[in-house]
């Protein structure tokens, strides 16, 4: 459109870089002036055309008509001269071709007219000075010619010179010779040119004005756009709103393609105040949720972990004023949670919601006061650097609370396990009786007794004694609060504590035990008391699924537990011959408040709190039963790597004296059978 | 693009323009250091013959005392005349022949309407000055022409006032043209029709005749059908005469009345006494008029040169209109001094103003007017003399006496 260059035009590489140039400043034009320079430029183009067309055409064509018009007067003259030059009649022959050259509108056109006879003497002519006499024999005309028309120059002035032969019968009795003045033509031609460029001019500027207004009034919608576009990205949404309302007839304008782009910007600004207004309103409710939410709310570097900005909350809770808080590593106030998140994030399974969750991660508000806290994370921007918002629920209460549950369910065990105790305590009492009764019948008899007996009766006494303190202390190991901080444990150990206070008492309710315990396991870290509380759950709830059973009297009576090792994981399995579970409560069992036993012999809680204290250690239980032939609780836990074990020691946290918190706080859905 | 068109094209027309006043300036034909010459063509034979002769012979009669008397600033003047019998193509020859190979200062006392318009093509191309034309056509009037110098009144002044007279003064309101059928008699069959126009009134009948022939008898049919109580003639003195005649023959006397051109002294002499009551309109005063000489030295002077050089003839309207003539030429030549060109010679004519000729009518020209004198002189023929009319009611009760008017 804007190329003056037809593309056949570069011939070489310099005038193509030249064209390059023009082509880029036309392009870099307005849009307006795009129009217009075309236009002009096709305007001009055209005028020279037409100014070129014209002169050739007129030229041509006036020349040739006035030629025939000069013609057509000289034979006119020969007709009635032929009789004047018989009758030698000169007066009328000069009359005659004063007439033929004044006659109306010939007279500018007419440069002379004369009559010449056969010697070439002038009988007739039109000259008021002198005749010319280089004109005599500046055009003869043949015999056998009809005319004769020829360009010469009479006074300086040049002429086209028309000459018709006058004939009496076949011969020549003298010429008419017509003089069309080339001036004149010229003149004619000029004036018509004229008038033609001045309607070309007139057309052209009325062309250029209304392309003015048409590019006008095509780029003035654009560049207001244009404007109220600066004035959008000012931000100042309003004041388009505003000024919108002053041109709505641009809407009005139905078809139009700038009227179809002021309806699409229309809605563009409508849709992007919507979705701003939208925005702000999400902004603001977030801002209040980030301002006045309960829980300590960061947002950290992602790199770096630096606090990049934190909510009053967190200053709050942790102590600090916000311009301490800023800059500082998050793992000052949560030491473990920049390597949960690094490790969160390397595991391709989890996705953004889950990788930042960290449970009852050890948290140090100032005076370095411990607490223990869910750390939950999403990663984000954050003023254009990647960030992690990360929220710290203080959970300390709830662990408090959960410890207090599992150490209720505990003495409420302990209470069960009592008559059991009182039996297994029995034993060893009673042979300490025995042995004091036989030391005694031994003093009163004196001396009848061999060394060897006496010894044999001290040492039985001793270890009797031995045994009832290992039950005691079982027990109270079995009561004692545990510790925040998990050991190692061999699984074992808690297996064997737990048959130390129950075997008796299984015996006497003629169950059998069979204790299947591996070899050479590796510890998995854990609570030795917590462990023993969850056998011993597991443990009563199989002699109590056996004692269901033998209500209705039938089978055998056997718990064997088995503890072995498969790969990095430790497994237990507890087994009983119960009536096992139903399959419609299997997905019940180990929701809190469930229970199938008579009102008053349980919580429901046992199972519960099992499932609570297995995930606490990242192990999984597992459920199969057959209704009627028994159940298999199946609990698997990761093995302690003693990396791992070294990284806990070496962060070092403290333990709340007294406090043995134990945390539950896993959703009922994810409770399911394995 | 169209300026520069417009400025080369008037730069060519300027160009054209001085090249021609160049050619000019160069050389002014027909002066010498002694000798002006003049040309003139006009009607020496044929049936307006009398009218060129007497012209030329008043014109010659001022010329040769001039001649005589030292000629203007040193040089002779020299008229050059042909005949061209009142004839427009011999006319118009003739001019070419006096401008091209004559090569005349200027061009003087023609004679005649188709003829003299024939030439003013000619005039305007050679811009060459034309003094004194016996004739009033309207034509060599308007529109102005520079070159044209006019000195009597013009026809329509004449049918004017005559036509005034003849309704307002005499109460007649039946009136007929007779004319010639060419430029002269259109012209003023023009000014008639015009005149009566003002009084809303047209000719009752118009009848023409063709120049050189005597064919008045269809025309005189018409007008004595159609009981014109006057008759304006615009024709030459053979076929008029011969109109009246034929009329008062038929026992039809209505006014006649004649324009200037149709040369009052030879009318009179071939009506003889059929010339009694027709009136006249001349546009000078009559040459030997009784009484009136101390008012008219101008005429007396006339006649005393007529006398003089031309003693074959007696002094007449038309010498005297061709004395007056020489008189303009000889003026405006005498004010032009030693350097004569001939725009200086109009420039000169155009600065006569209220200049007296002796006839009683002052001469005036102006760069917008080219014609000397406006007054009109009514003159009747009664006993075969010509009479200055002062007393139209005289004529108003004769005629009724009379009763030479029909109904």
């Amino acid at each position: 459109m804007n190329t003056f260059h037809s593309p056949g035009s570069m011939v070489d590489g310099q005038a193509a870089m030249r064209k390059e140039i023009l082509i880029q400043k036309l392009q870099g034009l307005k849009f307006r002036d795009k129009i217009l320079f075309s236009t002009l430029a096709v305007m001009f183009l055209l005028s020279v055309g037409i100014a070129l067309a014209t002169r050739w055409l007129l030229v041509n064509n006036l020349t040739s008509e006035l030629e025939i018009r000069g013609l057509a007067i000289a034979q006119s003259l020969a007709d009635p001269s032929r009789t004047y030059i018989l009758t030698k009649d000169n007066p009328n022959l000069v009359s005659l071709v004063f007439d033929a050259a004044q006659l109306g509108e010939r007279k500018p056109l007419i440069a002379y007219i004369f009559i010449a006879d056969t010697q070439q003497s002038i009988l007739a002519h039109t000259f008021t000075t002198p005749f010319p006499n280089d004109l005599r024999q500046a055009n003869p005309v043949g015999p056998e010619q009809n005319n004769s028309i020829k360009l010469i120059r009479v006074h300086d002035n040049p002429a086209y010179d028309i000459a018709v032969p006058i004939r009496e019968g076949i011969y020549q009795i003298g010429t008419i010779h017509v003089g069309l003045s080339k001036k004149h033509i010229d003149h004619l031609i000029a004036k018509l040119r004229i008038t033609f460029l001045g309607i070309i001019s007139v057309i052209g500027i009325l062309f250029v004005v209304i392309i003015h207004w048409l590019s006008r009034y095509i780029s003035r919608p654009i560049s207001q756009l244009t404007l109220v576009a600066d004035e959008i990205s000012r931000g100042n949404l309003d004041a388009y709103m505003d000024s919108h309302k002053e041109f709505p007839s641009v809407n009005k304008r139905a078809g139009n393609e700038v009227a179809q782009l002021t309806d699409s910007f229309n809605n563009m600004v409508t849709s992007i105040k919507l979705y701003r207004t939208r925005l702000q309103e999400s902004e603001e409710k977030y801002r209040s949720l980030f301002h006045s939410g309960p829980d300590p709310i960061f947002v950290l570097d992602r790199n770096t972990f630096e606090i990049l900005d934190a909510n009053p909350s967190a200053e709050k809770t942790y102590g600090y004023t916000k311009s301490e808080l800023l800059g500082t590593p998050f793992r000052e106030l949560v030491p473990e949670y920049e390597e949960a998140y690094l490790r969160g994030s390397e595991d391709k399974s989890l996705d953004d919601l889950s990788l930042g969750i960290s449970h009852r991660a050890g948290s140090r508000k100032k005076g370095n006061l411990l607490f223990y806290v869910n750390v939950h994370a999403c990663p984000t921007l954050y003023k254009e650097r990647e960030a992690i918002i990360v929220a710290t629920n203080d959970i300390t209460e709830i662990m408090e609370k959960d410890a207090q549950l599992i150490q209720a369910s505990k003495m409420t065990a302990l209470g069960e396990m009592s008559a059991g105790v009182a039996h297994e305590l029995n034993q060893p009492l009673n042979a300490i009786k025995m042995g004091s009764e036989f030391l005694n019948m031994v003093i009163s008899r004196s001396g009848s007794v061999p060394q060897e007996h006496l010894q044999q009766v001290v040492n039985e006494i001793s270890s009797q004694v031995d045994r009832a303190s290992e039950i005691i202390n079982t027990l109270r190991e079995f009561g004692r609060k545990a510790n925040l901080i998990e050991e190692r444990v061999n699984v074992n150990k808690p297996i064997r504590g737990v048959f130390t206070l129950l075997s008796q008492q299984l015996s006497l309710q003629n169950i059998e035990v069979k204790l299947e315990l591996g070899d050479a396991l590796d510890d998995i870290l854990a609570h030795n008391n917590r462990l023993q509380q969850v056998i011993f759950n597991l443990v009563t709830n199989a002699r109590d699924a056996i004692h269901q059973k033998r209500k209705e009297g039938q089978g055998d009576r056997l718990i064997s537990i088995r503890s072995f090792q498969e790969g990095d994981r430790v497994l237990i399995t507890v087994s009983d011959t119960g009536m096992g579970i139903p399959e419609s409560l299997k997905n019940k069992i180990f929701e809190p408040f469930f229970t199938t036993k008579e009102a008053g012999q349980g919580m429901g809680l046992g199972l519960s709190i099992t499932y609570g204290i297995v995930k606490d250690y990242g192990g999984k239980i597992d459920v199969q039963s057959q209704e009627g032939a028994g159940t298999t609780f199946k609990l698997s836990f990761p093995v302690c790597s003693s990396t791992r074990e070294e990284k806990k020691n070496k962060n070092g946290i403290d333990l709340l004296p007294g406090n043995e918190t134990k945390s539950k706080d896993t959703t009922m859905k994810e409770i399911g059978p394995a | 693009m169209l300026a520069l068109l417009m400025s080369v094209l008037s730069r060519l027309a300027a160009c054209d323009s001085k090249d021609s006043n160049i050619l000019l300036e160069a050389e002014v034909p027909g002066i010498t250091d002694t000798e002006i010459r003049i040309g003139s063509s006009l009607a020496l034979s044929g049936h307006a013959g009398y009218l060129g002769t007497q012209t030329l012979h008043g014109a010659k009669a001022f010329l040769e005392s001039i001649n005589k008397a030292g000629g203007i600033h040193g040089r002779t003047i020299r008229l050059i005349s042909y005949d061209d019998g009142y004839d427009p193509p011999r006319c118009l020859a003739n001019t070419q022949r006096l401008i091209v190979e004559d090569r005349v200062f200027s061009l003087f006392c023609y004679v005649g309407t188709p003829t003299t318009v024939k030439i003013i093509p000619l005039i305007e191309e050679a811009r060459i000055p034309l003094v004194g034309v016996f004739t009033g056509a309207n034509a060599l009037r308007e529109p102005f022409n520079r070159y044209i110098i006019n000195i009597r009144a013009s026809y329509y002044q004449e049918t004017d006032a005559m036509v005034q007279h003849l309704v307002a003064d005499l109460g007649l309101s039946r009136i007929a043209v007779f004319y010639q059928y060419d430029a002269y008699g259109f012209d003023g069959l023009k000014g008639a029709e015009l005149a009566l126009k003002k009084y809303g009134r047209a000719p009752v009948a118009t009848g023409s005749y063709i120049r050189g022939t005597m064919d008045i008898e269809e025309g005189l049919a018409k007008i004595i059908q159609s009981g014109a109580e006057a008759v304006v003639m615009i024709g030459t003195y053979e076929p008029c005469a011969e109109f009246i005649r034929s009329a008062r023959a038929r026992g039809y006397n209505p006014i006649f009345y004649n324009i200037s051109f149709v040369g009052a002294n030879e009318i009179a002499k071939r009506l003889g006494k059929d010339a009694e009551g027709v009136i006249l309109t001349q546009v000078v005063p009559p040459p030997e008029a009784a009484g009136y000489q101390t008012h008219l030295w101008g005429t007396v002077e006339y006649s005393n040169l007529h006398r003089l050089y031309f003693p074959e003839d007696e002094p007449n309207f038309v010498g005297l209109e061709g004395y007056i003539n020489a008189k303009v030429l000889v003026e405006g030549l005498n004010r032009c001094g030693r350097e004569l060109t001939r725009e200086r010679f109009i420039d000169a004519i155009e600065s006569i103003q209220e200049h007296s000729l002796g006839i009683a009518n002052t001469l005036t020209f102006s760069s917008t007017d080219h014609q000397g004198l406006e007054d009109v002189y009514f003159i009747r023929i009664e006993n075969g003399k010509f009479v200055l009319i002062t007393d139209w009611l005289k004529i108003k009760r004769e005629i009724q006496t009379t009763g030479t008017v029909p109904h």
